[in-house]
């Protein structure tokens, strides 16, 4: 009996063992569909703690209003960190979501392989999609061969910000957003807001602080200087003298004490600074009011100005974005465009996210119009120069906004060349020029094997 | 090793040994299936995806390139760079190896507390990495780490533990030595435990000092454990990712803090050259194998056989 039990329970035990590893294998997900025809739909995105509420809650509203044609919604959300490596795996064992995010940087690849789902026609027939009403700026980055791959889940551009207790403590005049600062006049605001305020003889107060290689594309920009030519082929830095004007000037910033030194930022970043009201000026991206706004996190005032303008006499930063998708092939992809236009651009889901700060509105009928009167009276708590953020993402005589050029080449490893001893140059440890030809060749490398594997994947 | 193999001959065998033959491998099926699935599979493709030029996304094997990558690798600066700081990281082995001896017979020994520094010694190796990883960058922070304000104290001077290139490496060896001596002082520990009474008490006769009987009796007894520890640790040094991952994200100043497989994943994964991150990995595998086989073959020559 005893025998005969024990036999019994290994072989169970061992059934069980074979049968787990085939299951896991295996994907136990729930079917796309149900039997009445109804719509299962996945999405992944990644989002921050309170950005998940928001979207949350905007979800159970879709899944109320579209009772009809969706069963249920499963929404996964991941860190930031993970998600190029997930969404990277679910493409190789094909088990996409239904819905996901896209950069525009990653537009042209998704699309070629027939990875994402081209949705012109879709939002056509789509009485709640109007694309003209959405910032061309945004959709322009979600278009690859006349088609339209995305709607944008947020645009953002990094506006410059201010501290205006700062200002009023140094009895310096507010920035005019109608007039940016030139470079020097920057660099002498920059100089009166650097100061000793302790008299330890450590300046504990500085003008600026920078996140240093992107932050230098500004000043870049606004000179009439880039890294790459038009079609991203070569890398065009060394001789051009903007360029090195450029980055002169930048490191004159950081080599005269007007910010952090490289040592003082490695030891507490930028942001930690602003928030802590050290610097007199950052970059502040559009999700960033949320948390400016809140005293708790930021206790004195701010408000947008313009970045300081260089020999283009615009004024330069560069724009960010992320997009809903949609995967090529699901069974559900009508409900998935219904679901990413309501998440886009429904006007009480946008209002929802711009009221919170986290972003502004995608649409611009919206935007400029209610939006706006309900920054200017106050009713939603923002910052009066909202007019900076929409000059950057339309693009003005005196505004531009600009994606990195890293959106449009097949990695970024140029760039991260650039940036691997760009700080050497901020010590002053090597000069400018010296950086540029030294680091040149080594970009242009990097770029040539990009633009080789583009060409081997296409 | 070279036994002659006797042939027997092939009986028949009855019901029941036939059923316990079956029994037999169907229970080596679950762990050989996993075998396949999940590594003979995935080593044989990534051998083949690291001849071809794939983004990790598209199809695979439409675009074969030979040796390429291969080719590419050993000219890449970045390749011999970050595989020199793998080696340098090696450093940490032997200087953990000599603490861990000392940590051990010190914990040897009937001394209040010491169960209560056994644990505390192996608290390291049970933590997460990526939480400890994280802690240290707070200790090594320039402004207000623990370390640089006891060095400010002390000497009035504040290092740049993780932002030079030169301090860097040593002070990411400091930690992985920190958090590999645990398991080391263990392993030493019950090593040392193993060693008989009997000769020590022999060598006091013969008149031995404490010396003599550390460099004669416990040093040989130890060989297997410590080549136990070499070969581990040296497999698991050339693997070294998730310190630099976290306490160097970007590979450090100058790219001073990458390690081989920091570089793999950059490739592969950041920068979408999958197939060339497969060429990185068969080269690091080779490298393992060569490495242990050698200390394998060498290890007669110093490993004592206490069997």
């Amino acid at each position: 009996m005893n025998k005969i039990f024990k036999r019994s329970a290994c072989l169970v035990m061992a059934a069980a063992m074979a049968a787990s590893l085939l299951t896991a294998c295996g994907n136990d997900k729930k079917a796309k569909r149900t039997a009445d025809g109804k719509a299962n739909l996945t999405v992944m995105v990644y989002a921050q703690e309170h950005e998940q509420a928001v979207y949350q809650e905007m979800i159970d509203a879709f899944k109320e209003a579209n009772k009809d044609t969706v069963n249920d919604v499963d929404f996964q959300v991941t860190t930031a960190d993970e998600y190029g490596t997930k969404i990277a795996a679910a493409i190789s064992s094909n088990t996409l979501p239904d819905v996901f995010y896209v950069g525009p940087e990653n537009v042209e690849k998704y699309a070629s392989q027939g990875i994402i789902a081209p949705l012109k026609d879709l939002i056509a027939e789509n009485d709640n999609i109007n694309l003209d009403d959405i910032w061309p700026a945004i959709t322009d980055a979600y278009e690859y061969e006349g088609d339209i791959y995305a709607l944008p889940k947020d645009l953002s551009t990094f506006a410059y910000a201010f501290n205006k207790r700062l200002f009023d403590e140094a009895g310096l005049e507010y920035p005019d957003i109608e007039n940016p600062y030139t470079w020097d006049e920057f660099y002498d605001v920059c100089k009166t807001l650097t100061k000793d305020k302790d008299g330890d003889g450590e300046t504990d107060q500085w003008g600026a602080g920078f996140a240093y290689a992107y932050m230098f594309t500004p000043f870049m920009y606004s000179n009439g200087a880039t890294f790459l030519n038009e079609d991203q082929t070569k890398v065009t830095i060394d001789g051009d003298e903007n360029f090195l004007e450029a980055v002169e000037y930048f490191a004159s910033l950081t080599l005269d004490g007007l910010t952090p030194s490289v040592e003082q930022d490695a030891a507490l970043g930028y942001y930690s600074r602003w928030l802590d009201g050290q610097l007199g000026f950052y970059a502040a991206g559009t999700w960033d009011v949320a948390a400016f706004n809140n005293d708790e996190t930021f206790p004195d005032e701010w408000d947008f100005c313009a970045w300081p303008v260089g020999k283009t006499g615009v004024s330069y930063t560069w724009n960010g974005t992320v997009g809903f998708c949609v995967a090529n092939g699901t069974e559900n992809t009508a409900e998935a465009l219904d679901l990413i236009s309501y998440l886009s651009v429904n006007q009480e889901g946008q209002e929802q996210l711009s009221s919170s700060g986290l972003q502004i509105p995608n649409t611009m009928e919206y935007a400029r119009g209610e939006f706006k009167d309900k920054v200017t009276s106050g009713e939603i708590a923002w910052a009066d120069n909202i007019d900076v953020v929409f000059n950057y993402i339309e693009g003005t005589e005196k505004y531009q906004g600009v994606f990195l050029e890293t959106t449009y080449t097949y990695n970024a490893e140029w760039w991260d060349m650039w940036c691997s001893e760009f700080t050497t140059v901020l010590d002053g440890s090597v000069s400018a020029a010296d950086y540029i030809s030294y680091i040149a060749p080594k970009m242009q490398t990097a770029l040539d094997e990009a633009n080789e594997a583009k060409e081997l994947n296409s | 090793m070279a036994k002659a193999i006797v042939k027997e001959p092939r009986r028949k065998l009855s019901k029941a040994a036939r059923h316990e033959e079956l029994m037999g491998l169907l229970f080596v099926l679950p762990p050989f299936i996993g075998f396949a699935v999940f590594m003979l599979y995935p080593i044989c493709f990534s051998m083949a995806a690291s001849l071809a030029s794939w983004n990790g996304i598209g199809p695979v094997f439409n675009r074969m390139v030979g040796f390429a990558n291969y080719i590419k690798l050993f000219q890449d600066e970045r390749f011999w760079k970050a595989l020199w700081n793998t080696v340098f990281y090696m450093i940490g082995i032997p200087i953990g190896m000599i603490l861990s001896i000392i940590f051990a017979m010190g914990m040897n020994r009937n001394i209040p507390g010491v169960r209560i520094l056994r644990t505390m010694f192996y608290v390291p190796v049970v933590s997460s990495l990526v939480a400890v990883s994280i802690l240290w960058s707070f200790v090594y922070n320039y402004d207000y780490g623990v370390l640089n304000t006891i060095t400010k104290l002390l000497f009035g001077i504040k290092v740049n533990w993780l932002g030079d290139e030169h301090i860097i490496k040593p002070a990411l060896v400091l930690f992985t030595v920190w958090k590999g001596m645990g398991s080391s002082i263990l392993l030493y520990l019950a090593g040392l435990q193993n060693i008989s009474r009997s000769y020590y008490e022999a060598a006091d006769i013969d008149g031995a000092n404490a010396w003599k009987k550390f460099r004669n009796i416990t040093l040989p007894l130890l060989t297997p454990i410590t080549f136990y520890i070499m070969v581990t640790s040296i497999i698991g040094g050339l693997q070294l990712f998730v310190e630099v991952q976290v306490m160097a994200p970007n590979g450090g100043p100058g790219y001073s803090a990458a390690t081989v497989v920091f570089y793999l994943y950059n490739k592969a994964f950041e920068s979408s050259y999958m197939s060339y991150g497969c060429a990185v990995a068969w080269v690091l595998t080779i490298l393992i194998l060569i490495v242990t086989l050698f200390q394998f073959k060498f290890q007669d020559r110093w490993v004592q056989d206490i069997s």
